[in-house]
């Protein structure tokens, strides 16, 4: 997927098709305390990568994830 | 309020209480008196005129103040407060209890509980601008909130969120029905996970519920009977547009007929402390 190549991209992806209000200080934020956030979200996200990937994500090593910085390590880790 | 044609079957838990007014509390006590079970909403906006100065904050959050502090987004803390406010006030109010000697505690997966307080479950849902409460006598509760026009059906999302069972029942439904009843369906998984402690960790494709007019029961993934009796569901259509559900385990307690702080406290133990601290009569 186009600009998921950096952390930057990652989190412009998460602003754009969630629509979340964050800053790039915002990756390293519990996800719990990130304006907006929800369980919902964190689905869609996880679909929005496979899709965009082409790859199947390990959904319980996401769901374990604290941030998006380490949701982002997760997709690198299955590239 | 719920709109009518809300489903109409399940178990006798009463309609959610919307906070509002000095009634709110009295509502709150006769469902829980009558049903073991009270739930109870508040929108944020209407909410907040009515939460502690900060001055006062603190000491209604207790143990959650560190917390509140930590949070950098003023929406995000706002809410937190409001919640625990909510939270607190409910408890209370249940149990004839002052909100500021209350405190929370939070299980592994960040499920609240009442320190001390066994006599009673809690569950805590937010989502945009509501927060829903849920209280039970009856063993464990789960509630959960979610609009019901989010946009779910079509996203890619049923694949981790439905039952094969699920999939083709929501597809046989017609167009407009798919989306609200999948907002239902989840609303009704993340109830049970959060009833028995395990948020998101319980995958949801491996739980399910029949459709929408019928007892709502949890499903295997084939669509067959999966839990019994012990286990009931609810859901609920407000009016302000939320879908809401509620997950009530009956551990066999039977009736509390009363579930104040006070009578709740061991005799022995009380006399024990009383004679050692030397205030008995």
């Amino acid at each position: 997927m186009p600009g998921l190549d950096s952390l930057d991209g990652f989190l412009r992806l998460v602003r754009t098709e969630l629509d979340l209000e964050l800053t790039d200080q915002d990756a390293e934020t519990e996800l719990a305390a990130l304006p907006g956030w929800d369980s919902m979200n964190l689905l869609r996200l996880v679909t929005l990568l496979e899709s965009g990937s082409g790859r199947r994500l390990p959904v319980p090593t996401v769901l374990a994830a604290r941030n998006l910085r380490e949701i982002y390590a997760v997709l690198e880790e299955a590239a | 309020m719920t709109r009518p044609g809300a489903t109409p079957t399940g178990p006798p838990l009463g309609e959610p209480v919307e906070v509002a007014g000095d009634k709110t509390w009295d509502l709150v006590r006769a469902d829980l008196a009558r049903h073991g079970t009270a739930l109870v909403y508040a929108e944020l906006g209407d909410l907040q005129p009515d939460l502690p100065a900060a001055h006062e904050l603190r000491a209604v959050l207790g143990r959650d103040w560190s917390r509140y502090l930590d949070l950098a987004h003023p929406s995000v803390r706002d809410r937190y407060a409001a919640s625990r406010v909510l939270l607190k006030r409910a408890g209370a109010a249940v149990l004839r209890a002052d909100p500021d000697t209350l405190e929370l505690g939070y299980g592994p997966t960040g499920r609240p509980y009442l320190r001390g307080c066994d006599q009673v479950d809690i569950s805590l849902s937010h989502t945009d601008d509501l927060l829903l409460v849920g209280l039970t006598t009856r063993g464990l509760i789960g509630v959960d909130a979610e609009r019901a026009d989010r946009p779910m059906y079509g996203r890619g999302l049923g694949r981790h969120v439905c039952t094969p069972y699920e999939l083709v029942s929501l597809a046989a439904l017609p167009e407009q029905d798919r989306n609200p009843s999948l907002v239902r369906l989840w609303t009704l998984k993340e109830a049970y996970s959060k009833a028995i402690g395990q948020g998101m960790q319980f995958s949801f494709t491996e739980f399910g519920f029949g459709p929408d007019g019928k007892p709502v029961r949890v499903h295997r993934p084939d669509g067959s009977p999966g839990t019994g009796e012990e286990w009931a569901f609810r859901t609920f259509l407000l009016d302000n547009g939320y879908r809401i559900s509620a997950a009530v385990y009956d551990a066999g307690f039977g009736e509390l007929d009363d579930a104040e702080l006070t009578s709740m406290l061991d005799r022995d133990t009380v006399e024990a402390i009383t004679d050692a601290l030397g205030t008995g009569d």
